[in-house]
C-alpha cells in the first residue's frame, strides 16, 4: 500500500503520464476526430477496425485518455501534499543548516567580500552568528514548485468542467425575430450587420437576452471575441448568412413573408406557382448571353439575383429576378424582397463560478512558474572563507555567484 | 523599397552566419567579430522592416505565417543579442545566427502581402498570445542551439569549463521558454473561450502546443527533479527543436484547424 502510494505521487510516474497523454494526443491531431464512421472507412481501408478498437476515432474522450487525466489528477494532488509537507518541514531547519555548513566554494577575502557586498546590494536579508552571515530572500521562491503543481491541478479540474458542463446550442435567428430555447430562454436579434459602419468587415448582431424567469437584458451588442452576456448565457456571434425573401400575396389581399429554401415550390394549387432555386450574390453574361453566377464568401449580396422557375400549368420556366420585381402566378402574387442577412448564433450556459475557479487555476500556475524560475529562494552562508548555497533551488544562485565572480575579474578584480 | 530592407537584413544574417562559423572553427575571434557586427546591422534591418510594416498594416505584424515567422526570427535576435552582451555568452552566436537567418528564410519563402486582420484576431489578446508565442518558441530554439554547442564542445573537451555554463543556459531559456509557452497557452485558452465558446478544442494548434509543454516540462522534470545534466539533455534540448517548428509550421501547412488563418472556413467567422 505504502509503495503503491509512493509511485503514485512520484514523479516518474507522473512524466510517464504526461509522455502517455503527449503521445495519445499527438494520434488524436494525426486522425480526424469525432467524424462519421464511413470517413473513417474511406480513409484508412486497412486499419479502421483497429481505430474504432483503439478509440482513435475520439481519443480525447476515450475511457484511456480521461482514465490518464484522472490519474495525472491523483498524482498532482498526492505530489502537491508532499511538497507542501517537505515545504513545511524544511522551513527553519534549512536556515540552522546554512549557519553550520562550511564553504564550498573557496573564494580569496576580496572575492568574499565582493560577494558579500553583492547580496547586500541586492538587500537581501542579513543574519550573523560568529564569523558566518547567512543571506535569505525571496521566501516565496520556496513555494514555486508547490503552486505551479496546484495550480496545473486546479486547471486540469476546472478545465476539464468548463469543457464538459455547460450546454451550448447552435441557432440561427432572422433580425426582429425571437427565437426560444428548449429551456424557456428566448434571444431577439433586433438587427445584424456584415460590415461596421467603416466597412470594414465586423460581424455583430444586436440582440436582447430573455432569461426563463422573464428577466431581459437591455439591447446588446455581439460581435467575434466580444459575446453578449446576461445571466447564466453567452450568446456568440457565431456564423452568418444570406437568404432570400419574398413576399406571397393572395386575391384577398393576405400576404405572408418567406424566407425560400432552394427547391421550395409556393403554389396554391400544385401546378401555378414558382419553383424556388437560389439567391445569388450577382452574375456575369458572356457574349454568347450565357449566365455564370458568383458566389460570395464575405456573406455581402452587392447586386443580388433570384433563379427560380415560374411553372405555369405545370410547365416551368427558367428566369431571374432582382429585388423589388413582382411576378403573378396562378392565384399569387410574389414580391422579390432584398435578401436579408442573419446571424448564426451560439449560446452557451454556463456556471459563471467554474470560469473564475479555472481563470484563478491559471494564475496559480503561472504565478508558481515564475517563482519557481524567477523568484528561487535565496540562501547563501558566507564565511571567510568563501560562501555556500543553499535552499530549494540553489543553482540559480550559484550561478549568478559565479557570473557575478567572472565579471569582476574581467573588470580586473574590481 | 519594404523588401530591400527584408532582404537586406535576410543577407546581412545569411553573411553574419556563414563568418561566425568560419571565426568559430578556425578560432579567428577578428572574424566573429565582424560577423557580430554584420549580425546586429541585419537585425536592424529586420526591426525597421518589422516597425514600418507594423505602421503600415495599423497593427502589430503578427498576423499570418509570414510576419510571425519574421517575428520569430526577430525573437530570437533579441534574445541572442541580450545573451550576448548581459553573459558575454558569445559561444551560442553562430548556432543561434544560423537558427535565426534560417526562420528568416523560411518566412521569405512566404507571401508578403500586407492583409487587414480578420474579425477573430481583432482582440485585445491577439499580441499578447501571439507574442509570447513568439518569443517562446524563440527560448526553445535558442536552447536548441546552446545544446549544439554543449554537443560539440562536450566531444572537443569533456573538461571545457565553459560545459557548465551552457548547460545552465539551456535550462534558463526552456524554463523561460516554457513560462512563456504557459502564458501563450492560457491567454490562447482565455481567448478561445471569447472567440469559440470553448476555451480547449483539441484543434491541431492547441494539440501541438500541448505537446511541446509536455515535452519541455518533463525536460524541467528530469533536470531540476532527477538532477539530469551534460549531454543527455543538450541532446533533449537539440531533439526537442523539431517539435516546435512543427508546432510552427508543420501543424498550419499539414493540419488544417482553427488557427488555419491562411485559408477561408466555411460556416466560422474567421
Amino acid at each position: 500500500m505504502k509503495k503503491t502510494l509512493q509511485f503514485l505521487r512520484s514523479m516518474k510516474f507522473g512524466v510517464i503520464l504526461l509522455i502517455l497523454i503527449a503521445v495519445i494526443s499527438a494520434a488524436g491531431s494525426l486522425i480526424p476526430q469525432n467524424e462519421a464512421p464511413m470517413v473513417y472507412v474511406r480513409a484508412y481501408p486497412q486499419y479502421y477496425q483497429m481505430i474504432f478498437f483503439l478509440q482513435l476515432d475520439h481519443v480525447f474522450t476515450s475511457w484511456y485518455f480521461i482514465a490518464l487525466t484522472v490519474m495525472l489528477c491523483l498524482n498532482l494532488t498526492f505530489c502537491s501534499l508532499t511538497r507542501f509537507g517537505k515545504i513545511e518541514k524544511n522551513t527553519g531547519s534549512l536556515k540552522e543548516k546554512a549557519f553550520q555548513v562550511k564553504a564550498v566554494s573557496q573564494l580569496s577575502s576580496e572575492e568574499t567580500e565582493y560577494i558579500r557586498n553583492y547580496l547586500e546590494k541586492k538587500k537581501y536579508r542579513k543574519e550573523t552568528r560568529g564569523d558566518t552571515t547567512v543571506y535569505s530572500g525571496n521566501e516565496i521562491g520556496k513555494y514555486g514548485t508547490f503552486l505551479t503543481h496546484l495550480g496545473i491541478l486546479l486547471t486540469v479540474i476546472f478545465w476539464s468542467c468548463a469543457m464538459y458542463l455547460p450546454v451550448v446550442t447552435d441557432l440561427t435567428c432572422m433580425p426582429q425575430e425571437t427565437v426560444t430555447m428548449e429551456d424557456g430562454m428566448k434571444i431577439y436579434v433586433d438587427s445584424f450587420a456584415i460590415e461596421d459602419e467603416t466597412g470594414k468587415l465586423d460581424y455583430s448582431s444586436v440582440l436582447k437576452i430573455i432569461l426563463p424567469d422573464g428577466k431581459e437584458s437591455e439591447l446588446k451588442r455581439t460581435s467575434v471575441n466580444h459575446p453578449a452576456s446576461f445571466g447564466p448565457y453567452k450568446v456568440y456571434q457565431q456564423t452568418y448568412g444570406t437568404t432570400g425573401k419574398l413576399t406571397v400575396k393572395d386575391q384577398k389581399g393576405n400576404e405572408d413573408v418567406f424566407y425560400p429554401e432552394s427547391k421550395d415550390f409556393l403554389s396554391a394549387d400544385g401546378v401555378n406557382g414558382i419553383w424556388y432555386d437560389d439567391l445569388y450574390p450577382g452574375y456575369i453574361q458572356d457574349e454568347d448571353g450565357h449566365l455564370t453566377f458568383i458566389t460570395s464568401t464575405s456573406g455581402h449580396y452587392d447586386d443580388p439575383v433570384y433563379v427560380f422557375d415560374l411553372v405555369t400549368d405545370g410547365q416551368p420556366e427558367r428566369m431571374l429576378a432582382f429585388p423589388g420585381d413582382t411576378v403573378e402566378s396562378g392565384e399569387y402574387t410574389f414580391i422579390f424582397e432584398e435578401p436579408v442577412e442573419y446571424p448564426g448564433l451560439r449560446v452557451k450556459k454556463s456556471p459563471k463560478m467554474i470560469n473564475a475557479l479555472l481563470l484563478a487555476g491559471f494564475l496559480v500556475m503561472t504565478f508558481g512558474l515564475y517563482i519557481t524560475f524567477f523568484m528561487p529562494q535565496v540562501l547563501v552562508a558566507v564565511t571567510p572563507e568563501g560562501y555556500t548555497v543553499l535552499g530549494s533551488k540553489p543553482e540559480t544562485m550559484r550561478m549568478t555567484l559565479k557570473e557575478e565572480l567572472r565579471r569582476r575579474n574581467r573588470a580586473g578584480g574590481k | 523599397m519594404l523588401d530591400y530592407v527584408f532582404f537586406g537584413g535576410l543577407v546581412l544574417y545569411f553573411l553574419a552566419m556563414v563568418l561566425t562559423f568560419f571565426g568559430m572553427v578556425f578560432k579567428k575571434e577578428k572574424i566573429s567579430a565582424f560577423g557580430w557586427l554584420l549580425f546586429l546591422a541585419g537585425f536592424a534591418l529586420s526591426t525597421v522592416y518589422l516597425v514600418i510594416r507594423g505602421i503600415r498594416a495599423g497593427r502589430l505584424p503578427l498576423s499570418n505565417q509570414f510576419e510571425f515567422a519574421a517575428a520569430f526570427s526577430w525573437g530570437i535576435a533579441v534574445m541572442l543579442i541580450f545573451l550576448h552582451y548581459r553573459y558575454q555568452a558569445e559561444w551560442i552566436d553562430a548556432a543561434a545566427i544560423a537558427m535565426t537567418f534560417l526562420i528568416l528564410s523560411y518566412a521569405a519563402l512566404q507571401p508578403r502581402e500586407i492583409t487587414e486582420l480578420m474579425p477573430a484576431l481583432r482582440s485585445a489578446w491577439f499580441g499578447f498570445h501571439i507574442g509570447s508565442a513568439a518569443f517562446s518558441y524563440a527560448a526553445f530554439i535558442l536552447a536548441g542551439a546552446a545544446g549544439v554547442r554543449y554537443i560539440l564542445t562536450a566531444k572537443k573537451n569533456p573538461e571545457d569549463e565553459r560545459l557548465e555554463t551552457m548547460d545552465y543556459f539551456i535550462y534558463r531559456l526552456i524554463a523561460v521558454g516554457l513560462l512563456l509557452l504557459t502564458i501563450t497557452i492560457l491567454s490562447g485558452a482565455i481567448w478561445a473561450e471569447e472567440a469559440w465558446s470553448a476555451f480547449w478544442t483539441w484543434d491541431p494548434k492547441e494539440v501541438w502546443a500541448l505537446i511541446t509543454w509536455i515535452l519541455y516540462s518533463v525536460y524541467l522534470h528530469l533536470r531540476l527533479g532527477r538532477k539530469k545534466t551534460g549531454t543527455f539533455m543538450a541532446w533533449y534540448a537539440v531533439i526537442a527543436v523539431p517539435v516546435v517548428l512543427f508546432t510552427f509550421i508543420g501543424v498550419n501547412t499539414l493540419m488544417p484547424g482553427l488557427h488555419s488563418y491562411g485559408a477561408v472556413l466555411r460556416g466560422i467567422l474567421m
